[in-house]
């Protein structure tokens, strides 16, 4: 019982931040039907620069955070304006594009950082909490909260907002879209910075939890990714579940499977695609391939 | 009319990456060739410079750079200055069989590195075919086991390091209840392979033995399992930043066995990642405890902080010796290549700054490692007896 709270303790702390990076993932796809393949990359310039500002600039943490997220906001809308003239017309090149961005934001990050990265020491100091034995780290708890503040802030935006409501319906339909005034780029440009902003929201808080190098990328985004499809890609409230499930499916096959749970933590997931290709909240809500 | 404009950043990019890896390429295929005994001796250093391992890398390369710019300046090999080429293998034993070829074609007469076992093992059988001795800073013993004339450690193996620290642990310290947790890559499986059979020696079955992947970030259910046993000692056998990982998890899970492993644990990356206080009271195995040993290891940390302006470690030692030990057989031997370099280097009686090295047929040169403590954020050799 012990070992089953546990586990499930430390899976929901990294799910929190699996299911952020599954946000960004979902949030530009909403709007452009595309799949950005740097946002691992930004993930990590994200962890990057806000560990930098915490570390050299000796700025508060939680001050850190919002600054990382400003710049890498700013990458995101540079990556949206390189690919604003292929919108519409090479679909392809704009994916290639991405991964593309990927690998100069990875050899940015190794040009001012240096290849060995360094250890991020843990903004709250506090001794885990021990509820009937089973320790929590208050430091996982700091993510959930701020993994869940952020989702409210999405969707309220997403939904109350006149900027969000025009995203959606860019996302609905494109060309009534621009018919009716809305500008189309303006609005991809908004989601892109968004996704980069949460990318760094992701990166900023797994730093402290690892050890962040120019390809912590690789890995969060991989299961960001999954963590993605599997909710539903584009679908908010999915990209959460699907965090949450793959941070906790990861720690329970970890000690069940030991040396093989990488392998089956993505032959589960394969499994359930296989089944539901759609993911657990399959939508879409664009195609424009 | 799309088509053309949107196909044009395709072409570009295609032809940028076709002029980027010709330029990279270029260097290294210039006219000289092995059979050359009058210019420069061409040596490889094979190790990460990116990636998780790269701190590793990059303290094996400067150790490796010393040694050369020593001898060059004392003008180099019987007059034959040496040339260091350096290779990313980016941890990655795929590209490490890449670049076994890249080298045995280039001219090079022997390799450095590397220091991630895992590469080491996949580019033997390469180098062995091109009859280029290596002397890697791998620890595991699938090396010997692969049983090329060509390959020699610079250190001890994990069967050396794990039996050094079963009997401080076991002997000295009476530690039972023992714990293990290692991950599955090439290192931690010699190392949990090796420790398990010190302790074996000594009659002890660990009472627990868990085995994470390389790429795990979330160790709880591992590290819950070793709490329930209760041991007096949790065996730590993973790289650097991986070690630091599972101890800080483990501190904050409650576990207060004294955490012990090898070389990886006495490093600042390791120290970094768990965090000060996490890793207080670790017990390391390792041939190189401190620049303050002897008159050699202060000479050599002073020249270190003199070339790259920080503090010498294990890894820059063990590169440092493992690169004298070559060039010392190159002298001895003449500038001699393939199976006669081979034979000199198993030859060579080199007392360096981990030992005394004497080469046996599996290519070990050294067999003894010293016990440190990491106390108050700094690893202290623990007095013997």
């Amino acid at each position: 019982m012990e070992v089953f709270f546990q586990t499930l303790v430390g899976g929901l702390g990294f799910g929190a931040v699996y299911a952020l990076v599954a946000m960004g993932f979902s949030i530009v796809y909403r709007t452009m039907g595309l799949v950005n393949f740097a946002h691992g990359q930004v993930v990590m310039i994200g962890a990057y620069a806000a560990s930098t500002f915490y570390m050299s600039a000796r700025l508060p943490f939680f001050v850190a955070i919002p600054v990382a997220m400003l710049v890498t906001g700013m990458i995101g809308l540079v990556i949206e304006r390189v690919l604003r003239p292929l919108e519409n017309k090479d679909f392809d090149l704009m994916l290639i594009g991405t991964i593309g961005f990927g690998m100069v934001l990875e050899a940015v990050a190794t040009i001012i950082w240096g290849a060995t990265g360094h250890a991020v020491p843990s903004p709250v100091d506090t001794e885990p909490l021990d509820v009937f034995g089973i320790r929590i780290r208050t430091y996982s708890l700091v993510v959930l909260a701020i993994a869940a503040l952020a989702t409210v802030a999405l969707v309220l935006f997403l939904q109350r907002t006149k900027r969000g409501a025009a995203m959606q319906a860019v996302a609905m339909d494109h060309e009534a879209a621009t018919a009716v005034g809305i500008h189309v780029g303006r609005s991809n440009a908004v989601a892109f910075a968004i996704g980069a902003g949460l990318a760094a929201l992701a990166g900023a808080l797994v730093a402290p939890m690892l050890y962040v190098n120019p390809t912590l990328g690789g890995s969060l985004g991989i299961k960001g990714f999954a963590a993605a499809i599997l909710g539903g890609f584009g679908n908010i409230q999915g990209a959460i579940v699907g965090g949450l499930a793959i941070g906790v499916l990861d720690s329970y096959l970890a000690g069940r499977f030991q040396a093989y749970s990488e392998l089956v933590v993505f032959l589960v997931f394969t499994v359930v695609i296989m089944i539901k290709p759609t993911g657990l909240f399959g939508e879409r809500t664009v195609n424009r391939a | 009319m799309h088509r053309s404009r949107t196909t044009m950043p395709v072409l570009v990019s295609a032809v940028l990456a076709l002029a980027a890896s010709t330029a990279c390429s270029a260097p290294g295929s210039t006219s000289s060739s092995g059979g050359d005994t009058s210019g420069p001796l061409k040596i490889a250093v094979v190790n990460a410079q990116s990636g998780q391992l790269s701190s590793l890398g990059q303290w094996e390369w400067k150790g490796a750079k010393l040694a050369a710019d020593e001898w060059n300046a004392k003008g180099g090999i019987n007059g034959r200055q040496i040339e260091l080429g350096l290779f990313d293998d980016q941890g990655d034993p795929t590209v490490g069989t890449n670049l076994a070829r890249k080298i045995s074609s280039e001219g090079f007469v022997a390799m450095i590195g590397t220091a991630e076992s895992a590469v080491t093992v996949a580019m033997i059988p390469i180098l062995q075919q091109s009859k280029i001795p290596n002397i890697t800073s791998g620890q595991s013993p699938a090396i010997a086991a692969a049983k090329s004339p060509f390959a020699f450690y610079n250190g001890p193996t994990s069967d050396t390091y794990d039996e050094t620290l079963a009997q401080y642990l076991v002997d000295r310290k009476g530690a039972k209840n023992i714990a293990l947790i290692s991950n599955n890559g090439s290192y931690g499986k010699g190392e949990k392979e090796a420790f398990t059979k010190a302790l074996a020696d000594r009659g002890i079955t660990p009472v627990d033995d868990q085995v994470v992947t390389t790429d795990q970030k979330d160790f709880s259910a591992a590290l819950t399992a070793v709490r329930q046993k209760a041991p007096d000692a949790l065996f730590v056998g993973a790289e650097e930043v991986a070690a630091g990982l599972i101890v800080k998890q483990a501190r904050e899970l409650g576990i207060t066995a004294t955490i012990a492993g090898a070389a990886p644990m006495g490093t600042p990356v390791y120290l970094e990642t768990a965090g000060a206080a996490n890793a207080e009271g670790t017990v390391v195995s390792s041939p190189y405890l401190s620049n303050e040993t002897d008159d050699a290891s202060r000479a050599f940390a002073k020249a270190y902080q003199g070339a790259h302006g920080e503090e010498a470690e294990l890894h820059g030692a063990k590169a440092y010796d493992g690169a004298n030990i070559v060039f010392t057989a190159l002298m001895n031997s003449n500038g001699a290549t393939g199976q006669a370099l081979a034979d000199a280097i198993r030859a060579t009686k080199y007392d360096g700054l981990l030992g005394n090295f004497e080469f046996d047929e599996s290519g070990v040169g050294i067999h003894t490692t010293s016990i440190g403590v990491i106390t108050a954020g700094r690893l202290v050799a623990e007095s013997a007896g």
